[in-house]
């Protein structure tokens, strides 16, 4: 035990040694540059120590607190958290038919990829027009989700990527809107469903900013709600969404088990 | 981004646009990202320069890279406080005042810097702005003058200068041979070279805890703070690049200064090197 503490205190006290020796002038340096060697395992991979990933988590928990509109943060104390669970995800992942089609065809949800044309275009109650319809009331778009950075997987990246770019589908399925309130509920239910340290967190220390009624709400109805319904369905990573658009948005619930909100909250918080 | 018709730096200096995009995102929290990686004690690093500077007033400064005005303001204070002082004491010498300086000051139109100008130049539009923000905020307009421009290139004549500074933006520049001969070229003759920059730290045991409060921390501080991980780990790299002591007072003495002596503050994690035009 005391063996690897001391290899990785070492480990984290080295310099960077490739840049020791002739000083070459300071704007030569690649802005890419790592700092233990590694290389990047994907083009937006910013390599971490321990002791770093450390730090970071413990910033970006205490920034998320004290600036709510740092949603930046919120991503990155769920990368630099979330290693082993992402790994149990993925496995579970692996175990799922459609769950294993999505990771080796990784799909990506983007304006560029989304054809809204298309979504606009289909029946009323059908998933995809529900989507769409939810992104315009809420004036949401889905390419606000920063890319993953400090995941040291490429895999792994790739499903807190998914988990990031299907937040918007799990709000279209519960029927949450985007005001705190939704944004609390759809968390419990993501805890519940993935396990991530970061949703955990966010469910326990969300509702710290609510009214009094809110909280209400949320403990006596929507938590109970949400937390039976994460607990009933199956993981909603494997759901391949992208071929399910024309699927009856009713269908879809009644195939998850997912029920209907207690109550309309988008007047709330 | 702009294309400066007197800067040649783009034509062959491709890593430039990775210099100047780096100061565009950093320079709104420029402060407040000084003051959390250096615990505050830049504003220390600083006051020494104006003390080694020692300007009296009707000095003439160029600071250059001196976007978010730090040393500027510290000039201005310092020349004030100094020439209050000088009348302070003139009066208790029992030195009456001429005419015209009464008159003047019933009109306030006393110059109460005594001569003293600085010019602010900056290669990066974005920490001028910052800077002027902050002089209009904190009230300083008299003596103050703000210039686009490349310490390579520098858009001055020769021989106008009575001190120049550069803090902490020496090591960013490409050529900084070239940045050294245009400053001996635009100061006069007996005018003072300063430099503020990081350095080799000369003590084994704090140049251990540099290393990895720099590596560990640094870049995390970025990204907390200032949502940009990449600029800050460029940060502390380009201060592991820069010359050590010893070596940057040779380039120094080859840019025609004489005198050259330096100063390690902090085990050497900055030191303010100084030169003569003679």
């Amino acid at each position: 035990m005391s063996a690897a503490m001391a290899t990785l205190l070492r480990r984290s006290l080295r310099p960077l040694r490739a840049f020791r020796g002739h000083p070459r002038p300071a704007a030569d340096v690649p802005l890419r540059a790592t700092s233990h060697g590694a290389g990047l395992l994907y083009p937006e991979h910013i390599p971490t120590s321990l002791v770093q990933k450390a730090l970071l988590a413990a910033g970006s928990a205490g920034m998320a607190l004290y600036d709510p509109y740092r949603h930046d943060m919120v991503a990155v104390l769920g990368e630099t958290t979330g290693y082993r669970t992402l790994k149990v995800l993925r496995d579970q992942m692996r175990r799922d038919p459609e769950g294993a089609q999505i990771l080796q065809e990784r799909p990506r949800i983007s304006l560029a990829t989304l054809d809204l044309g298309k979504l606009r275009s289909l029946p009323e109650d059908s998933f995809g027009r529900e989507y769409l319809r939810f992104l315009d009331v809420n004036r949401v778009s889905p390419d606000t989700r920063a890319p993953t950075r400090f995941v040291d997987d490429e895999e792994l990246a790739y499903v807190i990527q998914r988990y990031r770019e299907v937040h918007d589908m799990v709000h279209t399925l519960l029927g949450m809107p985007t005001n705190i309130l939704g944004e609390i509920v759809v968390k419990w239910f993501e805890a519940v469903q993935t396990g991530l340290p970061m949703c955990i967190l966010s469910a326990l220390f969300g509702p710290i900013q609510l009214s009094a009624q809110s909280l209400q709400v949320l403990v006596s109805e929507l938590i109970p709600w949400a937390v039976q319904n994460g607990r009933r369905a199956p993981c909603v990573l494997n759901l391949y969404y992208e071929r399910r658009w024309e699927q009856p948005l009713r269908a879809l619930r009644e195939e998850l088990g997912i029920t209907e909100p207690p109550r309309r909250i988008e007047g709330l918080a | 981004m702009m294309f400066y018709p007197m800067c040649r730096r783009f034509q062959f200096s491709f890593q430039l646009p990775g210099v100047y995009q780096v100061f565009e995102s950093v320079a709104r929290k420029y402060d407040v990202m000084n003051d959390m990686m250096s615990l505050g004690i830049h504003r220390v690093w600083k006051d020494l320069l104006l003390l080694k500077m020692h300007p009296f007033p009707g000095t003439q400064l160029l600071d250059v890279a001196g976007g978010t005005g730090d040393i500027a303001f510290r000039f201005l204070n310092y020349v004030q406080a100094q020439h209050q002082r000088k009348q302070k004491r003139q009066l208790r010498a029992q030195q009456n005042l001429s005419w015209e300086e009464i008159a003047k000051k019933y009109q306030n139109q006393e110059d109460s810097l005594g001569g003293s100008r600085v010019m602010v130049c900056d290669i990066n539009k974005e920490m001028l702005k910052m800077g002027k923000q902050k002089a209009c905020a904190r009230g300083y307009k008299a003596g103050l003058a703000w210039v686009l421009g490349d310490a390579e290139e520098l858009p001055f004549d020769d021989d106008k200068f009575d001190v120049y500074t550069i803090a902490f933006g020496i090591r960013n520049v490409t050529h900084i041979d070239r940045a050294l001969q245009e400053a001996h070229r635009v100061l006069k003759p007996g005018g003072r070279f300063l430099c503020l920059e990081f350095s080799q730290v000369n003590n084994p045991l704090v140049s251990r805890l540099y290393d990895v409060y720099s590596f560990q921390v640094i870049p995390v501080l970025g990204e907390v703070i200032a949502g940009d991980w990449k600029s800050y780990q460029y940060l502390v790299e380009s201060i592991r690049q820069f010359p050590p002591q010893e070596e940057f007072k040779e380039m120094i003495e080859d840019a025609g200064f004489q005198k050259v002596t330096y100063e390690n503050l902090t085990s050497g994690i900055v030191a303010i090197h100084s030169g003569f035009k003679l």
